[in-house]
């Protein structure tokens, strides 16, 4: 896979969404059907933030040559302040980074979404990477 | 042997997580996509699954990132998890049953406190590993 793209894209923001505030009915789902805990029913567990999905999940922009199925090969999340009861929280997307890796299978283009996501007292909630896999 | 350690000083290189064994079955499965907002029909039935060209109903990969907290939250009671991350390596599917577990292979005291990192596994029961990651677990600091 020859990988020729606008070396502009990487560090472009794709979306930016303000969520409504966290219920703790969302909270308690969550935990409910992940079987994380959510401490005294007011504190979100620590993987609620990849419920944040915003309006656009994708980039537009992404280098034809990719094709268009991609893979959800994984996630790296690095966290912050904790998510609770009535906090209203904003994500912002950008392309993170895109590279080709070959490997026993062939070549693979890989694109990393950065999602940082920010409480209303401007506190870093959590970064998440998804890197997602396209061959 | 699955242990749980509370304090810092109790923690050594080598020591085992708690271990989760489960079998996941496809309504479980679909409640944690909807109540984490995925709405994928791959996440929600083996019917809608294969519209997509998938062979049956999968696990998001969320969900064995929250399989993976879990166990940290199970393994160190009143810690904090800082980082975590995860490599989907293979499909995995409801109604089939597999192991969580994990090691410590560091931990040291920094200025941001004291950590512990963690390998982990999500794996079939024949040993397939569907799912590696690692973590980053903060100790409260005792004064």
């Amino acid at each position: 896979m020859a990988l020729d793209f606008d070396p502009s894209i990487i560090g472009s923001e794709f979306d930016r969404t303000v969520f409504a505030p966290v219920t703790q009915d969302a909270i308690l789902e969550y935990a409910r059907t992940s079987g994380e805990p959510a401490q005294n029913n007011v504190t979100a567990p620590p993987t609620f933030v990849v419920r944040l999905r915003g309006h656009r999940w994708m980039p537009d922009n992404l280098p034809k040559s990719l094709g268009r199925a991609g893979f959800d090969a994984g996630k790296d999340i690095v966290f912050g302040a904790p998510v609770r009861v009535g906090d209203v929280l904003t994500a912002v997307s950008t392309v993170h980074d895109i590279y080709e890796k070959t490997g026993r299978s062939g070549s693979m283009a890989f694109v990393v979404l950065r999602t940082l996501v920010t409480n209303q007292r401007d506190e870093q909630v959590a970064v998440i990477d998804q890197k997602m896999m396209f061959r | 042997m699955s242990r749980m350690h509370t304090r810092f000083e109790d923690v050594d290189v080598g020591h085992d997580l708690h271990t989760l064994s489960l079998t996941l079955s496809g309504e479980q499965v679909k409640g944690y996509a909807i109540a984490a907002r995925m709405p994928g029909g791959r996440f929600m039935s083996d019917e809608e699954a294969r519209k997509e060209g998938l062979p049956g109903q999968i696990v998001p990969g969320n969900m064995s990132l929250a399989l993976f907290s879990r166990v940290i939250a199970e393994s160190f009671p009143g810690a904090t998890l800082k980082k975590l991350s995860a490599t989907f390596r293979g499909l995995v599917h409801p109604g089939r049953p597999f192991v969580v577990h994990g090691v410590v292979t560091e931990k040291h005291r920094t200025d941001h406190g004291d950590l512990v990192e963690c390998d982990l596994v999500l794996e079939s029961t024949d040993g397939d590993r569907w799912v590696t990651g690692t973590a980053t677990v903060q100790f409260p600091t005792r004064g």
